[in-house]
């Protein structure tokens, strides 16, 4: 049978997205694998032939601790951020409309403000001359001596604050589409309130978490700028590694060998959503909530 | 034949369903005829290819003569009433009927006199500025309809156009939809799975089932005289019985045997001779039921069975009786005050008759169909037991 | 029934946690000293500094050079793959999926790397062309899902009601199809115009000599000091994005109604 009306139109309406995402997604993503076994020459280019070079130094005693620090810091950042939004979702999804649409705006203004504003103003924030510390100080919580900045603790509350609303927004749109009758049907018989939250409604909202989840812990994973502006030295991550790589030694095979490792530390927490989502009968989680 | 409008050999086949499988039909000018039948048998397929919205695989349309197979549906001379209406969000109820006159490049002066015309005819003059969101369910209907008639089609094509209503709703859309039919006098193609509403409706129905049409016929002879037991089950009740050819008592009627069933007489239509193999189709009201033995003459069935459900309906009632093996569905109109009768009660010994005309014989017949009878529902449940299906069959 | 005061309570706190830095922030840029610690008056002097930085405008010209090109490019690409992965469920179709969906959940420092090592690879020169396909890059995916979320509160049945009542089918794009999906549109092509102006990390790896952009240019005084200009700037962005914010909860909440 010759193509159909129907099937031209599919590859008129599919073909310039898929073209364009297979030249410049897929394909650099395969480099970015190829790459690590390539030397690099004295300009910051790529040399000839190939070698295992990259491999080798990246068994270097210095990586576990910054890869283990990477991945710390992520899950700390995801787990607080999931506990501060559930809460959040639910108060939101209850609200009366008019409220409703002013806390979702509340939350959708930092969500679109610019990434580095929102972490310049933490540095403002905590800046060892600014309000905050003196307000500590005289407030007598901390020593006069103490730095709020460039430290592990700093950029966990940024990535807390720069990650947050990603998580809000999915759990929301799931607590959006929860009857909250149920709740009342699980204390009619006999769940205590918290019973009935944990038995009912985090389970009815599972698939926003998951969600929620992956729109945390991925974009920790990579983080970069955060650790670079308001970390120290004690508080690098595998993105600070790959942008050093790039910007300062101008070592690309590194760089990829470090990228390439971060690529399939992300595939890890995909594949382990996907399992769970398909065993209980899901598409792959959507990022329809972002506008 | 030279039929208004004529579906000649048509099938389509989506994957591996076969939709619409060899269907030929003809619709007369004027008609107000329905296609019904359950959901998946393909009525609305046949619709969508009427209004050139799916290209047969197979077979022709002709329309007034005129072959309109590949025509797209914007150069047809059919319009379409869709399920969920689909009014256009973006324009007022004005805009909405006046769509058709506006990408048609009518002069102006005409589009607001037909525009004006249609509202009043839907009585929507004081709607008309309104958005479609800020109507109500049965006045889209009517906006749809207006929307679909302005354009002064051959066929109107009306998709399940209740089923987006609530009962009381349906109920006088129903009536309006009949107004709405003598007044235009266009040839209505009207596709339901709701037999009430086809059979209040139509001049002729087509029953549908896998594609096929199973009968085709004005609603009386689809009911009265069903040819199989699809059509039989799927437009009201009934109970079957199958049996052979006993006895020919006169050129007219029959003895059959039914196995562990009284044998009972029936009128022989199909001309059966004695040992065929004849399936009987009962419909519950042509069954009588008292407590008293009634004296009879004439060739009635009569036969003692027992109560086992009753539920009573207001303007009727239904029984289940039992009769040996067999489990039997009666409904019974009350034309006389029932308070004043002695009623009948669960488990009590009654009397069932029926005349001979009565029953009608079919002639294709799948268990299949038994299943679309209707089960009392508080057997369900009873002692925790799975209801067997009211059977009359061996 | 009582409710639980602790939804509340959290999410109080949380809107102190968003809001309390951004107010810092926004009340420094209009503060007369050079260090936020105390507060000296009320000044202007920062935004009139800010207007005078030649090399600030220069970014910002290439900002709003890439980002609308990008945001044209990305519109018409994400809209046409919403399309299509709202009429087909083809394999083919699943496959664009996970095409468009990926991008969304790689972390940007990712695909500012890969991208970087395509171009090195290609020999394609640094510069403001290669920052405005990284751009499209990562924009395709978000218009596409929001249009796709749009779509699917479409009733298709309305474009079946516009050739059945004679429309052709460029009557239906132009009068059904467009007017009741450009809000959808607009709204996808905001979101990546907002994407493509913040974008930094992605930027920052595909950036050659001389293209630098704004977010680009604001790491820089971040990192090396020039912190009441970027008080001021960040001020005028925040407004800017508040507007945006405005503009399409009011196009996606018309659409509800």
């Amino acid at each position: 049978m010759a193509p159909s009306r129907r099937t031209l139109h599919e590859i008129l309406v599919t073909t310039p997205s898929f073209v364009w995402l297979s030249v410049l997604f897929c394909v650099p993503t395969l480099i970015v694998f190829a790459m690590t076994f390539k030397p690099a020459d004295m300009y910051g280019g790529l040399g000839p032939g190939w070698t295992l070079e990259t491999l080798r130094h990246l068994a270097n005693p210095n990586y576990p601790a910054i890869i283990w620090r990477t991945i710390w810091l992520s899950a700390a950042a995801t787990l607080i951020s999931l506990v501060l939004s559930i809460p959040m979702a639910y108060y939101i999804a209850r609200a009366t409309p008019g409220l409703r649409n002013a806390l979702l705006l509340l939350t959708i203004v930092p969500f679109w403000t610019n990434f580095l504003i929102r972490i310049f103003a933490w540095k403002i924030l905590l800046h060892p001359e600014g309000f905050l510390k003196r307000a500590l100080v005289a407030a007598g919580i901390i020593a006069p001596d103490t730095s709020l900045l460039y430290n592990p603790e700093a950029v966990l509350v940024v990535m807390v604050y720069t990650y947050l609303p990603f998580a809000i927004l999915p759990i929301y749109a799931a607590a959006e589409k929860f009857d909250f009758h149920l709740l009342e049907a699980a204390m009619d018989l006999g769940a205590s309130r918290l019973t009935a939250f944990r038995k009912v409604f985090l389970p009815g909202i599972r698939r926003g978490i998951l969600t929620a989840f992956l729109m945390v812990f991925i974009p920790s994973l990579g983080s970069y700028v955060i650790p670079d502006v308001v970390g120290g030295p004690n508080s690098e991550m595998i993105g600070n590694k790959i942008a050093q790589r790039v910007f300062v030694d101008r070592n690309l095979p590194h760089a990829s060998g470090l990228s390439a490792f971060l690529t399939l530390a992300v595939l890890v927490p995909l594949a382990v959503v996907w399992v769970v989502q398909k065993r209980t009968s899901g598409q792959p989680p959507t990022m329809q909530e972002v506008a | 034949m030279a039929e208004f409008l004529e579906f000649v050999d048509v099938s389509k086949t989506f994957g591996r369903l076969r939709a619409v499988d060899h269907v030929s039909l003809g619709v007369r000018r004027g008609e107000f005829f329905s296609l019904l039948g359950p959901s998946g048998c393909g009525k609305t397929t046949l619709l969508r290819m009427l209004g050139g919205f799916e290209i047969p695989d197979t077979g022709r349309i002709y329309l007034d003569g005129v072959d309109i197979t590949d025509l797209p549906p914007n150069r047809r001379q059919v319009n379409t009433i869709f399920q969920n209406y689909a009014l256009f969000p973006h324009l007022s109820v004005w805009e909405n009927i006046a769509f058709g006159l506006r990408v048609a490049k009518r002069p102006r002066r005409e589009i607001f006199n037909e525009v004006e015309r249609m509202l009043a005819l839907i009585q929507m003059e004081e709607h008309a500025h309104k958005k479609p969101h800020q109507i109500s369910g049965g006045q889209k209907q009517r906006v749809a309809i207006a929307r679909a008639l302005i354009n002064k089609p051959s066929v109107l094509l009306l998709d399940e156009p209740l089923a987006a209503l609530d009962l009381k709703l349906r109920q006088r859309m129903l009536i309006e939809l009949d107004l709405i039919h003598d007044q235009v006098g266009i040839t209505f193609l009207y596709v339901t799975h709701d037999q009430g509403e086809a059979m209040s409706l139509s001049d002729r129905i087509a029953v549908m089932n896998q594609g096929r049409i199973e009968q085709l016929g004005t609603p009386a002879e689809v009911y009265e005289a069903p040819r199989s037991s699809f059509v039989a089950a799927f437009i009201g009740d009934t109970n079957f019985f199958e049996g052979r050819v006993a006895e020919i008592i006169n050129d007219d009627y029959i003895l059959m045997q039914i196995d562990g069933f009284p044998s009972v007489v029936c009128f022989n239509d199909k001309k059966m001779k004695v040992n065929d193999l004849v399936y009987l189709s009962v419909r519950p009201e042509k069954f009588r039921i008292s407590r008293e033995r009634p004296q009879l003459d004439g060739r009635y069935n009569l036969i003692s069975a027992n109560v086992e459900d009753i539920i009573y309906l207001g303007s009727h009632t239904k029984y289940w009786v039992r009769v040996d093996e067999y489990r039997l569905a009666i409904s019974q109109q009350h034309g006389r005050f029932l308070l004043d009768e002695q009623p009948i009660r669960w488990k009590d010994d009654v009397w069932i008759w029926w005349h001979a005309d009565d029953g009608y014989m079919l002639e294709r017949y799948s268990e299949a169909d038994e299943l679309l009878i209707q089960t009392p529902p508080e057997e369900v449940g009873q002692n925790g037991a799975v209801p067997a299906p009211p059977r009359a069959e061996v | 029934m009582k409710r639980s005061p602790l939804p509340l309570l959290t999410t109080l706190l949380v809107l102190v946690f968003f809001y309390l830095p951004i107010a810092v922030l926004v009340a420094n840029s209009f503060n007369a000293s050079r260090f936020g610690g105390t507060w000296e008056g009320f000044s202007l002097r920062w935004y009139s500094r800010l207007w005078h930085e030649r090399e600030i405008w220069h970014a910002f010209r290439n900002t709003m050079l890439v980002a609308t090109t990008a945001t044209l490019v990305s519109t018409i690409l994400g809209t046409s793959a919403a399309f299509a992965l709202h009429r087909y469920h083809s394999r083919l179709q699943r496959f664009h999926y996970a095409l468009i969906y990926t991008p969304l959940v790689i972390p940007e420092i990712l695909m500012g790397m890969s991208l970087l090592l395509f171009f090195v690879a290609l020999k394609i020169q640094l510069g403001l062309f290669t920052i405005f396909l990284a751009h499209v890059t990562f924009c395709i995916s978000y218009v596409a899902m929001v249009v796709l979320a749009r779509l699917q509160d479409f009733d298709f049945a309305i474009v079946e009601a516009a050739m059945d009542l004679g429309a052709g089918w460029w009557t239906t794009l132009w009068r059904v199809l467009v007017p009741l999906l450009a809000p959808g549109i607009l709204a996808g092509a905001l979101l990546a115009f907002t994407l493509s102006i913040d974008d930094f990390v992605i930027s920052f790896f595909v950036a050659g000599p001389g293209s630098t952009t704004l977010p680009i240019r604001i790491y820089s005084m971040i990192k090396f000091g020039a912190t009441p200009l970027i008080n001021a700037l960040s001020t005028i962005l925040l407004v800017f994005t508040f507007l945006v914010v405005l503009l399409t909860h009011h196009l996606t909440r018309e659409h509800h109604s």
